[in-house]
């Protein structure tokens, strides 16, 4: 074990430890605000695989948060006795078989024609949710009644206490992320960092470079629909707003305001963003106003995100642990 | 048959609103390769000018002259200052700084004239209906058909006949080598960015006493000028018009056939001809 990789477990369990502890010392309000970090996360991470790791800017990733919260929701509406995990899985198969679909004629193109495109499919999936009214509800979005889980040592866990959905949560994204971290390790992974660097020139060396692309989608939609799921579960109710444009421009922010070079800075994105915006919006009505500042300032002076501005020596911590720089 | 007509009608009138402010985005994108989303800003910004300037002066026709002036004076700024900044660090950083602008400009249209929508009301001489085709038609609908086709005709005629159409064509064709020949592209880029963001002023002031003025307009518009270069091709002042008429069209007829479909068919055009012909109708090369 090198030093580096014994710091970086230490400093992990250190984090670990005090994300476990985090609902004795909080209020209700901020644990509410810490699941909803947690989920926003995921989906944040999981929207940087395009923006970061492929290259790729997409203005349509909510279609897939939003295909998860309601495949959750259809799960435990339509098939009786769903158990809870296996409906959070339904919501990320959801998200990436929409992804699958929509990669599919979307990841051929690159730059702007991608990112148009990414932004049709997005209003045509939101146009449908809005027209089938009697399956999704229209604008009036449907409600959702959550099974409690049963675990085989600790029994039934009742997830109308919220410290039980900040754990569940929290154990998902953990777990997601962990995969992440696993899958862009692999020769695969590596692939993905060829591609973004020359596509051309990995195309070249014998990569399907469309397959590669068409994965990292779908991997992406996958995960956006896990984080769509268990913001279902935080929220009780799924509405057009989990689908919609204003969603997919969230994420872009929330993303980018960490920083897209590493696998953890959207943790940072989603985390600042959120507090960020309880914080102003506590002082203005005008929020949306610094945010936008805080974009267009960071974009101008500091495109790698908020991450690069954390100090080296902390920043081995954060950064080294991904082999596939998203460096732009 | 009448009712097709006016349909018809309807469609060719939000059509040719939607060529005035698609064909200054496709001009920035044609030479710069910038797909300016604060354009849809910029035309909700000049709807409010016009607005507040009516409310001041009581007179319609100064706007046609002080709002573009004023919206491309701001777009000139955002050029020069904020745009030409990002353009070493690719395209998406550019998108990603004009939707942040975008966004701004959104912020602060609510926080000065408020999320309530506001009514522009056109001069006296444009506010009656006239005889039409059997039945009767706003006067002011034909004004917004006879304002587009001037503009059309103005930047058609600039475009192929006068040396700075000369050079944009080139420069939407290749500005390197534009720029080795020997003439600033940057100041053409600047003028272009400043031309284009008028034009959105314009068609932010023409549409309105025709739309309402709030604080949605801007992103509602910027999705329908999105389909529509995609649509016509990227750059392509024809293609734009051929596929705003397109679009103005579709949606017309669409609500009068399948009003549960209408939005969902631009959708599917624009994916259609994205995925058989990527540079668009009128495009040169993707």
């Amino acid at each position: 074990m090198t030093k580096h990789s014994f710091r970086n477990t230490i400093f992990g369990l250190i984090v670990l430890i005090l994300l476990i502890i985090l609902p004795l010392v909080l209020s209700e309000v901020q644990l509410n605000i810490a699941i909803e970090i947690a989920f926003f996360s995921l989906f944040a991470v999981s929207y940087n695989l395009l923006l970061g790791y492929g290259g790729l800017l997409s203005f349509g990733h909510a279609a897939y948060f939003g295909t998860g919260a309601y495949f959750t929701v259809f799960a435990c509406q339509f098939i009786a006795g769903m158990p809870l995990p296996l409906a959070i899985l339904i919501g990320g198969l959801g998200g990436g078989v929409m992804a699958a679909i929509v990669g599919f004629f979307c990841v051929r193109l690159s730059g702007t024609y991608f990112a148009l495109l990414t932004l049709a499919f997005n209003q045509l999936i939101y146009s449908i949710a809005l027209k089938w009214r009697s399956l999704t509800g229209g604008d009036d979005g449907i409600g959702f009644d959550k099974p409690n889980i049963h675990l085989p040592l600790v029994g039934n866990v009742d997830l109308f206490v919220t410290s039980n959905v900040y754990y569940v949560t929290l154990m998902v994204v953990i777990i997601s992320i962990g995969l992440l971290w696993f899958v862009l390790r692999t020769p695969y992974g590596n692939t993905i960092a060829c591609i973004k660097d020359n596509e051309e020139r990995a195309e070249f060396i014998g990569y399907n470079v469309f397959r590669s692309k068409l994965g990292l989608f779908a991997m992406a939609g996958f995960f956006a629909g896990i984080a769509g799921s268990l913001f279902v579960i935080f929220a009780e109710f799924v509405s057009l707003n989990a689908i919609g444009l204003p969603m997919s421009t969230e994420i872009l922010f929330m993303t980018f305001i960490g920083g897209t070079g590493s696998l953890l800075g959207p943790v940072l994105g989603a985390g600042v963003y959120i507090y960020f915006t309880e914080w102003v919006s506590d002082i203005t009505e005008n929020w949306e106003f610094f945010l936008g500042l805080l974009f267009v300032i960071l974009i101008l002076y500091a495109n790698k995100g908020l991450i690069s501005l954390i100090p080296i020596r902390l920043k081995v911590f954060w950064n080294k642990k991904t082999p596939v720089g998203g460096e732009r | 048959m009448d009712a097709y007509i006016m349909q018809g009608m309807h469609g060719l009138v939000y059509g040719m609103l939607l060529f005035l402010v698609t064909s200054g985005l496709t001009l920035v994108f044609g030479m710069m390769g910038v797909l300016n989303i604060a354009h849809a800003a910029f035309y909700m910004v000049g709807a409010y000018f016009a607005y507040t300037l009516v409310a001041w002066t009581g007179n319609f026709w100064i706007c046609l002259i002080l709002v573009p002036i004023g919206v491309g004076l701001i777009g000139a700024f955002v050029e020069r200052v904020l745009l030409r900044k990002v353009h070493a660090f690719g395209h998406a950083p550019e998108l990603m700084l004009t939707f942040g602008i975008f966004y701004i400009l959104a912020e602060v249209v609510k926080w000065t004239w408020g999320t309530y929508p506001l009514n522009v009301q056109p001069p006296d001489v444009l506010a009656g209906s006239i005889p039409f085709a059997g039945a009767t038609y706003p006067i002011y609908r034909l004004f917004i058909l006879l304002i587009s086709a001037i503009v059309l005709f103005i930047l058609a005629f600039i475009m192929q006949k006068t040396r700075i159409g000369i050079t944009v064509r080139a420069a939407v064709f290749d500005n390197e080598m534009v720029d080795i020949l020997g003439t600033n592209v940057q100041a053409v880029f600047l003028g272009v960015f400043c031309i284009g963001s008028a034009l959105a002023g314009l068609a932010g002031v023409v549409a309105a006493p025709f739309l309402t003025t709030y604080p949605g307009m801007g992103l509602e518009i910027l999705i329908d000028a999105f389909v529509v270069i995609v649509i016509g091709g990227f750059g392509s002042v024809w293609g734009a018009l051929l596929a705003a008429l397109m679009i103005g069209e579709l949606q017309s007829f669409g609500i009068m056939f399948i009003p549960q479909l209408a939005l969902v068919f631009q959708f599917l055009l624009m994916a259609v001809v994205l995925v058989l012909r990527p540079q668009g109708l009128f495009g040169e090369t993707a």
